[in-house]
């Protein structure tokens, strides 16, 4: 489906392998949207598993075809066509939470202290998770490029698997 | 207020009281919070002279003005009491995610007054707080104990816990944290035991604000890029932990084997070095709270024997469970570290406790009978059985579990117990870095490493390089760090910072989070100002002059091997200037002008 | 004489240490394993910008003579033997 503003955006993407689980990225949202540093006012969570090691720092992904955009009943839900993110209108918003349930990755949440609805906006095009992420599991890149680099390491596993299969 | 949000809360185990207090603004401007805070705090509430494990030793959970903010690594909190193993005052630092959590819930500090009668746990849910019953979490490790609070509370919440040690009360049991996090030394764990409280559990929807927000972020940010581009701080921890210091020590001729009998260029170090876990062991690394470094090291022994998954081991523990035991299998040291976390025990006394007992068997002191088998050099089984068995005082264990001093003293031979003060010394070997031994002799702790990391200048030259074995300056350079140490400790942000920043960034960021204007000066005054105020409860309890020592192998027996050769500690060449320069008497008692100045 | 090289020192060099070189002094020395193992190795050894001879440390890295620190000896121009011992580690370390 063809963007509305055919300029080709940035995504931010995530490398969970890289995560220290450091959280920082929780700080500087809350930070940047609050004013205040709280997690459970971060727009950006993330989500350790620590008997495996592993943490996954997960947003709003901007879905081109939004559910939550979908569901929501005043049309509170819009894309800003500059960065490509999903915005909640505050005044629009009628907290049925309804995007919430629809969200097939859990990405909009709640914040039960200011009564509204959390989700990532990419702070205008300069997201500050990225910013001050230390280990490089968020970065924010042109698309191409960000999705190239995964595809060029799993075609470097069959690269191997031929090497070693022509000696 | 700023950076601290303002309230303490009380909690009386005995008769299940639960008061929410203001923070003295006044008292958390001179001391800062967490150790400073903490101990000023204990001081005014407890009896000075009361038994450590006893009713009226007060345990704090304190934070930071500092924690759980943006700022450079800002996540730790001090866990403050009297301490069982030394008789002194214990101020553990720890890491991970419990101390900035207490704060999003709106407190500072956690106050346990009394002792419960049955195990209890204490649920901190923003201002929701209750005491609830934990017998059914009594006997299990830091992983079940804390998997099961997860469920039954929230599953973001954070605990805070002792394992088995703590529960039976062994000296230097410790307190854990998000798993794998450690209040490490001196027993805090014991004391949680002692009064049936099995855990400290929190989850805050709340925030921290900062006086200045434009200031602060644009102070933080510039600390943070000097942190990022320091090579210890943005490349060396990071890839390899702190174990990289074992090959720089073992070269330099400070990596004590086999008990501090000798120090040089030993067979352990490759095989365990920072180097061969990396390449062996390492899954990933790991950064606490708002952490820039990621020094924390995920392992994962596959198979064999010591097969396991958890975090560390760090240098220390990499020592004490390996060249201090003669032991080069970094799989047992793995396994050795991985029960401490599971069962809340910390590493450098156990390793080094257990190294006293080889000796002691080697030279006949015990034998068979005592131990329940061989304890040989180098056996890293045997050493891996009985770190389990201390935890539940099985057997021999009973005996590990009163730490080294207790255990050379009761077989006959206190001068092969490795401490200061009770406090079993960390991985250097004084008489190759003299300024450490300054350090272990006058800490207020014991034997301690990092409250006056001497290693820094002296091995790896940061912020200058200092010869390992001169005497000359030491005193005034273990003062500073003694002192800036302290500080650090009483914002709620990370030791590790020190190696890239400094007093003016630390400064800054206090300043300008709390509101308060603080120099570097004030900064130190700080430091100094707690150090003296530790250093007057010691004195208070009976510590004299004599207890600023070290053991005699060590003021007499040359090192034998290796660069150091010949060397041993010349303490009473540093001594006398170290209480000059503290403006104490000839007694190591700070002078009544010294108090006065420093408002004690 | 040997050389025993360190942490990321041995990605550098594919080596733990080796006894390929002997030279006069350690500027000579580490002007040899300069030479040897190219631009990334001389980064970390010698400051940027001055010529060969009178190249300055670059402050990343701790160089060992028989476990002593070459600040205590005679820096750059400490005189080696053939027994000599030296050992290259980057400035990174713990606690």
């Amino acid at each position: 489906m063809p963007r509305p503003d055919d300029r080709m955006a940035k995504i931010l993407m995530l490398k969970p392998e890289k995560c220290i689980s450091c959280r920082t990225c929780e700080l500087a949202c809350s930070f940047k949207h609050e004013r205040e540093f709280r997690p459970s006012a971060s727009r950006v969570n993330v989500l350790s598993f620590e008997k495996e090691g592993i943490s996954v720092p997960m947003m709003c992904q901007q879905c081109d075809v939004a559910v939550c955009v979908k569901v929501c009943a005043t049309g509170a839900l819009a894309r800003n066509l500059e960065t490509g993110a999903l915005e909640v209108d505050d005044n629009k918003c009628i907290r049925c939470k309804m995007c919430i349930q629809a969200c097939p990755f859990g990405n909009t949440t709640y914040d039960s202290v200011s009564n509204r609805i959390l989700k990532c906006d990419l702070c205008a095009g300069d997201p500050q998770c990225v910013r001050f992420c230390p280990g490089g599991a968020l970065t924010y890149e042109e698309a191409s490029s960000g999705t190239m680099a995964k595809k060029r390491a799993f075609a470097a596993k069959f690269k191997d698997a031929m090497q070693e299969v022509s000696k | 207020m700023y950076g601290w949000v303002g309230k303490v809360l009380r909690v009386n185990l005995t008769t299940g009281e639960i008061k929410k207090e203001t923070l003295d603004p006044v008292e958390a401007k001179k001391y800062i919070g967490a150790r400073g805070l903490g101990t000023r705090l204990w001081l005014k509430d407890c009896d000075h002279l009361v038994e450590p494990l006893s009713e009226g030793n007060n345990i704090l959970f304190v934070t930071g003005p500092l924690t759980g903010t943006l700022a450079t690594n800002a996540g730790r909190y001090n866990v403050v009491t009297k301490a069982p193993l030394t008789g002194a005052m214990a101020a553990s630092n720890s890491g991970g995610y419990w101390g900035p959590e207490l704060k999003y819930a709106g407190y500072d500090a956690v106050i346990f007054e009394g002792k419960s009668e049955k195990p209890v746990y204490l649920w901190i849910n923003d201002d929701k707080v209750e005491i609830r019953s934990a017998e059914h979490l009594w006997g299990k490790d830091v992983n079940e104990t804390t998997d099961t609070l997860r469920n039954e509370t929230d599953y973001d919440a954070k605990v805070a816990c002792i394992g088995p040690a703590g529960e039976n009360q062994v000296l230097f049991a410790c307190i854990m944290n998000d798993y794998t996090r450690a209040a490490g030394r001196s027993g805090v764990g014991a004391v949680m035991g002692f009064k049936n409280l099995k855990a400290v559990v929190v989850k805050g929807s709340g925030g921290i604000k900062v006086a200045d927000n434009e200031a602060f972020l644009d102070a933080l940010v510039r600390a943070r890029e000097i942190v990022k581009n320091n090579p210890v701080t943005g490349q060396g921890l990071p890839l390899y932990g702190t174990e990289i210091l074992v090959n720089i020590l073992d070269q330099s001729g400070g990596y004590p084997v086999d008990n501090f009998r000798d120090s040089g260029s030993t067979p352990y170090a490759e095989p365990t070095s920072g180097e061969a876990l990396t390449a062996k062991y390492l899954v990933r690394n790991k950064g606490c709270m708002a952490c820039s470094i990621g020094c924390g090291r995920i392992t994962n022994v596959p198979d064999g024997p010591f097969a396991g998954f958890g975090e560390g081991p760090e240098y220390e523990a990499g020592w004490s469970f390996g060249a201090d035991c003669g032991i080069d299998n970094l799989a047992a040291i793995i396994k050795a570290n991985n029960y401490c976390n599971e069962l809340g025990m910390d590493p450098i006394t156990l390793g080094s406790t257990i190294a006293c007992a080889y000796e002691l068997y080697e030279i006949g002191a015990i034998t068979g009978v005592e131990t329940g088998g061989p304890l040989n050099w180098g056996d890293a089984a045997a050493m891996v059985e009985l770190t389990r068995k201390t935890a539940y005082r099985e057997g021999f264990g009973n005996e590990i579990a009163e730490g080294s001093y207790r255990l050379g003293l009761k077989y006959g031979h206190p001068e092969l117990s490795m401490t200061c003060k009770k406090q079993e010394m960390a991985a250097y070997d004084p008489r190759a870095l003299q300024g450490m031994g300054l350090n272990y002799a006058t800490n207020n702790r014991g034997g301690c490493h990092v409250r006056g990391y001497m290693t820094a200048p002296e091995i790896l030259g940061i912020p200058q390089k200092l010869d390992n074995l001169a005497t000359e300056g030491k005193a005034g350079w273990t003062k500073i760090f003694q002192d800036l140490t302290a500080a650090v400790d009483s914002c709620g942000i990370c030791l590790f910072l020190t190696f890239a920043i400094g007093g003016p960034e630390i400064a800054e960021q206090l300043s300008k989070a709390t509101g308060i204007e603080y120099s570097v000066e004030d900064i130190l005054a700080a430091g100094e100002r707690i150090w003296n105020m530790e250093r007057l409860f010691n004195l208070e309890n009976g510590f004299t002059a004599k207890d600023d020592t070290l053991p005699p192998r060590l003021l007499n027996d040359p090192v034998k091997v290796g660069p150091c050769k010949g060397a041993v500690n010349h303490l009473d060449k540093m001594l006398p200037e170290y209480y000059e320069l503290r403006g104490w008497d000839v007694a190591g008692r700070p002078t009544e002008a010294k108090r006065t100045e420093l408002g004690l | 004489m040997k050389v025993k090289f360190f942490a990321l020192l041995r990605e550098l060099t594919n080596a733990k240490e080796t006894t390929a070189y002997t030279a006069g002094t350690v500027r000579q020395l580490l002007d040899a394993l300069c030479g040897a193992y190219g631009g990334e190795f001389t980064r970390w050894i010698y400051a940027e910008g001055s010529a060969e001879g009178q190249r300055q440390l670059s402050g990343k890295v701790i160089v060992l003579v028989n476990g002593r620190a070459i600040e205590h000896l005679a820096g750059l121009e400490t005189a080696l033997t053939g027994t000599d011992e030296l050992a290259l580690f980057p400035r990174m370390a713990g606690g």
